[in-house]
């Protein structure tokens, strides 16, 4: 499934822009992540579905409710949904659970790691939380004393590309 | 002291004659210092993170020390007195700028790191001094040949001539200074008049390469000036400046010549530990991005013209700095941090419109609104 899909997927979820995600530089490394750790198959069914179920729907509202029943709400695809999210806010990918691994197939790498050498210093909660990564990402000294510039959120949670 | 150094201090100025004239001449100065800094950053900022980490060092050192000499070239202003304003409509240059190197010109773009950028930064900072002093001025080249950039290092007062290198268009401040301190002198009256507590000193600027130092009479005006030249091009043909640091145009030929060179080097021959350059591990960057170049909304067009704004206002910010309020420097720093996020969040982006490339910053002139200043 093609790298626009998981995108405007992730940005969906994540509530920032794909121009913010982009911005990151991260967006190739977490795809071929989430694939080698799941396995093709499972990502691109994941990205089918929200493909299918949401990105038709103009309403906001509805979108969120169909993306929790069809994703979010799915025993196999949510739990790589939410991993994916956290992939994006920590630039770290959690261990899938045993139960999940045993019942879906063997993920391709184990355990939890840091998804390269840049992305924990780019994890949106610091852009989230208007601070910077401590150790990396230096924000000048004595930045520290002035308040947190937390971003506006986007005008619409539906992702830019697929805005009419 | 040399012989030369003896002979250059009777030597005349060609253009700076009068108070008025050397002020041209200083805010000339100022917007060449500025004008080197957007292409330093966008080529730092293209490189890969996590990869070319010689080439990165090398690059931001330089453009630190760029923002030094802009720092002191405001301390000489001020020392006499004159207004410094960063916020004026011409101050940022037109890309591509067009910079002398001897008889031609050379254009300077901003662009991703290359090879070709590297050789646009070793005919920034090189030496070159004119043969005769006939050929100090020159010229300007049609601009039909070269494009309609600015022209830096040109004659303030006279915009048909420019300098035959940086070195020479600072020589002739450097005589202008010498000429109106005497002469003022003379006069009964006094050149540095500025107020003394304006100047940007080390505790408003820290960084790794050369001290912003305090410009109070005309020994201390020659010496700022003596740094910049000396950063930029080595001392007397060297390859280190007066304070043991290898020299711009060396530190940039290391990258060509991929190795470090060291102490006892001769021009040309590094012989320290070879320089690891990665030229493909570098976000292929629009060229001198104009605001224009991005569609009406995109989210790069947007986040251009954000990036524009929050530059212009940093320039704002430092024009404050720079006339009475030097504390105010030690906020530019963070300020300057926010400014490369911004910037390395633009370089990730796909160009939305050219395939293959990606967006860039864009450093367009904002005319401000004087109305709004009282």
């Amino acid at each position: 499934m093609s790298m626009d899909v998981f995108l405007a997927f992730s940005s969906e979820v994540t509530g920032f822009t794909e121009f913010d995600l982009l911005g990151t530089g991260q967006a190739p490394t977490y795809h071929s992540t989430v694939e080698r750790v799941v396995g093709s198959q499972n990502l691109d069914d994941l990205l089918r579905t929200y493909q299918e179920s949401v990105t038709e729907l103009d309403d906001e509202q509805k979108r969120a409710r169909q993306l929790g029943e069809s994703v979010l709400d799915d025993p196999r695809l949510g739990v790589i949904a939410r991993n994916i999210i956290k992939l994006w806010y920590s630039g770290t990918w959690f261990d899938l659970s045993p139960e999940w691994t045993a019942q879906f197939g063997v993920p391709g790498t184990e355990g939890t790691f840091t998804a390269s050498g840049q992305a924990y210093a780019v994890g949106l909660l610091w852009f989230a939380v208007g601070s910077n990564p401590p150790g990396a990402r230096a924000p000048g000294y004595g930045s520290w004393a002035q308040p947190p510039r937390i971003p506006h959120l986007p005008p619409s949670s539906i992702p830019s590309s697929l805005a009419r | 002291m040399t012989q030369h150094t003896l002979i250059k201090e009777d030597r005349l100025p060609g253009e700076i004659h009068r108070l008025s004239d050397l002020e041209a001449y200083l805010n000339a100065a100022l917007r060449l210092e500025h004008a080197t800094i957007p292409p330093y950053l966008t080529a730092l900022y293209s490189l890969h993170p996590g990869s070319n980490s010689d080439a990165q060092h090398v690059i931001r050192v330089v453009a630190v020390e760029e923002m030094l000499h802009l720092t002191l070239v405001a301390n000489v202003m001020n020392a006499i007195g004159l207004h410094v304003d960063l916020t004026a409509d011409d101050f940022v240059p037109n890309y591509p700028a067009h910079l002398p190197s001897g008889e031609i010109d050379f254009l300077v773009d901003v662009q991703p790191f290359s090879q070709a950028a590297v050789t646009t930064f070793l005919n920034i900072e090189r030496p070159a001094k004119a043969p005769t002093e006939e050929s100090r001025l020159l010229p300007c080249p049609d601009a039909s040949e070269l494009g309609v950039g600015t022209v830096l290092a040109a004659s303030p007062l006279d915009p048909s001539v420019r300098y035959y290198s940086i070195g020479e268009f600072y020589d002739e401040i450097e005589r202008g200074l010498r000429y109106l301190d005497r002469t003022f002198r003379e006069e009964g009256r006094e050149l540095f008049v500025g107020n003394a507590s304006w100047q940007i000193t080390p505790e408003y600027f820290y960084s790794g390469g050369g001290e912003a130092l305090a410009v109070v009479d005309l020994a201390t005006a020659l010496r700022a000036l003596t740094v910049i030249a000396e950063q930029g091009e080595g001392m007397g043909g060297g390859i280190y400046d007066g304070e043991g640091e290898l020299s711009h145009y060396y530190r940039f030929e290391q990258i060509q010549l991929a190795r470090y060179y060291q102490k006892g080097d001769i021009p040309g021959r590094p012989s320290g530990p070879g320089l690891d350059v990665d030229f493909h591990a570098v976000y292929p960057v629009a060229i001198n991005a104009e605001l224009a170049d991005y569609p009406p909304g995109s989210p790069v067009l947007e986040a251009a013209q954000r990036f524009n704004q929050t530059y212009a206002d940093f320039l704002a910010y430092l024009t404050q700095a720079y006339n009475g309020a030097p504390s105010r420097l030690l906020d530019a720093v963070p300020w300057m941090f926010r400014l490369r996020d911004d910037i390395n969040q633009l370089i990730r982006n796909p160009h939305p419109s050219v395939p293959g490339v990606n967006a860039s910053p864009v450093f367009e002139r904002i005319p401000i609104d004087r109305g709004a200043r009282a």
